[in-house]
């Protein structure tokens, strides 16, 4: 048995985003026990609510109000659907939970269908025709329907893990800006989020087929082959792949191998929806390896670079941070 | 500057915390009170008296928070599903009618319950709250334990409350509510 310390304890980290999922269950058993535990727990939480956080503009909020107005009065909006996470203090240290949720927004009928995952979450959903998708941090897919056609068709900015269901009949495509797959049913990952310098796809079963945006040639992908294409030098290349590693981000780790210090930043701050920033020796010239489950804190991610890299952090704003390096 | 600028700037704040309080996201909570704020615009309520306006707005967010979460088609669910459930819980409660304190207080008398706090209270929820800094860094910049700050913030909250709230009682829900039991 804990005292009332523990969980007075325990309520102050889950206001500040800061409990584990295990001590998440712990106050939901707590919270859902007794009546009075529940209303401590739904008091202390009305509190904290009431006093006004610090990161938030209105100003910001007046402009995107004014210019929504003015949208409104262009045009008739289609209908979208949104998506729902966890809230915003556990954005912080990307424990997520993504639920789909849709929202009307106007009569027409709907014909693009629009998925959002914010930065610092994932997520998970089930298309129309059965086909699975997990959308990484900061990602976008839009569905297009059209009424009756069976078409198949998606755009994707950012990550995902496809697992399509098989239609020989109507095959399934997956526009990016850089390149357009052809599937007719398979497991396969691709990456293109627009602030990399590369974009890549990974294929774990079945067979792809992938054509650049303005060419005719048409490039047939094998089970564990790993495309990476080069936006500056405009070249590709195909290798084996490191399946495991390179999907381990849909059941919510995160997994890589011999990765540059700058790839690894970028991926930390999708993941946790931060800003890292880093100057001094060339970070460059380590390459990282590990593995995350996404219970993890950006906190804890940071202490541990610092035991195997010879750097100091420290937090400049809400959700900024740098890294400088530690000449020993 | 316009009443309906001035309405806007007195209440987002308050209102997007309020929505927080019943959807996941920012994203979302953004929307709902931004449709709201349009049903203000385009109807003209803000010249309506304030002793009107501030009620609607709380019942327009809930509502509207409460249709949302009632129509949107839950696809697929993982992860954190304890996180999930305290939420619901939440939910329930000011479904049934209960009003938060954001809907019952006016900012200035919350800052004026926080500046009558003791001051080793009033320090960790300036830090925390207004300052966004995690319970670790408040512990690092105070020097004590963490697990005092986490004391320290429980009780400033306990204290806040019972100084804002004549009435210090929620109506005890009954009714179980799913507890994970692993």
């Amino acid at each position: 048995m804990h005292s009332d310390h523990h969980y007075e304890n325990l309520i102050a980290r889950y206001l500040n985003g800061e409990c584990t999922e295990q001590e998440y269950k712990e106050l939901l058993a707590w919270a859902g026990e007794d009546p009075v535990n529940r209303k401590t727990f739904l008091e202390i939480k009305d509190t904290w609510d009431a006093i006004p956080g610090g990161d938030l503009s209105i100003e910001k909020q007046l402009v995107s109000f004014y210019r929504d107005q003015l949208e409104r009065r262009a045009k008739t909006r289609i209908s979208y659907w949104k998506q729902a996470v966890a809230i915003a203090a556990v954005l912080a240290i990307g424990l997520v939970s993504g639920i789909l949720v849709t929202q009307q927004k106007g009569v027409v009928p709907a014909s693009e269908t629009l998925f959002e995952v914010p930065l610092g979450s994932r997520s998970a959903m089930t298309l129309s025709d059965g086909s699975k998708v997990k959308l990484n941090s900061g990602s976008e897919l839009a569905w297009f329907t059209d009424g009756k056609s069976s078409r198949r068709e998606v755009r994707l900015s950012g990550e995902a893990y496809f697992e399509v269901n098989s239609d020989p009949g109507t095959p399934f495509l997956v526009h990016t800006n850089d390149f357009t797959v052809e599937v007719t049913g398979t497991s396969f990952n691709i990456c293109t989020y627009g602030d990399n310098p590369f974009s890549s796809a990974t294929l774990a079963e079945g067979s792809i087929s992938l054509q650049f945006a303005g060419s005719d040639k048409k490039i047939d992908m094998k089970p564990g082959d790993h495309l990476r294409y080069d936006r500056d030098k405009r070249t590709y290349r195909i290798a084996a792949a490191d399946v495991e590693s390179e999907i381990a981000w849909k059941d919510g780790e995160f997994l890589f191998r011999n990765i540059a210090f700058s790839e690894l930043v970028k991926r930390l701050e999708r993941w946790y929806d931060v800003k890292i920033s880093f100057k001094g020796e060339d970070l460059n010239s380590f390459t990282y390896t590990g593995r995350f489950k996404n219970q993890e804190t950006i906190w804890q991610v940071l202490d541990a670079l610092k035991l195997t890299t010879p750097i100091d952090y420290r937090r400049i704003t809400f959700r900024e941070f740098e890294i400088t390096y530690r000449s020993s | 500057m316009s009443a309906f600028e001035t309405i806007f700037r007195n209440y987002y704040r308050q209102l997007f915390y309020y929505a927080l309080k019943f959807v996941e996201n920012d994203d979302d909570a953004h929307n709902l009170v931004q449709d709201v704020f349009t049903q203000v615009y385009e109807k003209q309520l803000y010249n309506k008296e304030e002793s009107d306006l501030r009620p609607y707005l709380y019942t327009s967010v809930r509502n509207s928070a409460l249709n949302f979460i009632k129509h949107r088609k839950v696809i697929a669910m993982h992860e954190v599903e304890a996180l999930i459930k305290l939420k619901e819980m939440e939910r329930e409660m000011l479904a049934s009618g209960e009003k938060s304190l954001i809907e019952k207080e006016t900012y200035e008398k919350i800052h004026q319950a926080i500046d009558e706090l003791p001051d080793v209270q009033k320090e960790v929820v300036l830090l925390s709250r207004f300052e966004g800094l995690r319970n670790k860094e408040i512990a690092e910049k105070l020097d004590v334990p963490v697990r005092t700050v986490e004391t320290r913030l429980f009780r400033a909250l306990a204290t806040l409350r019972q100084k804002l709230t004549k009435q210090a009682f929620f109506v005890l829900m009954f009714g179980r509510f799913p507890v994970q039991t692993h």
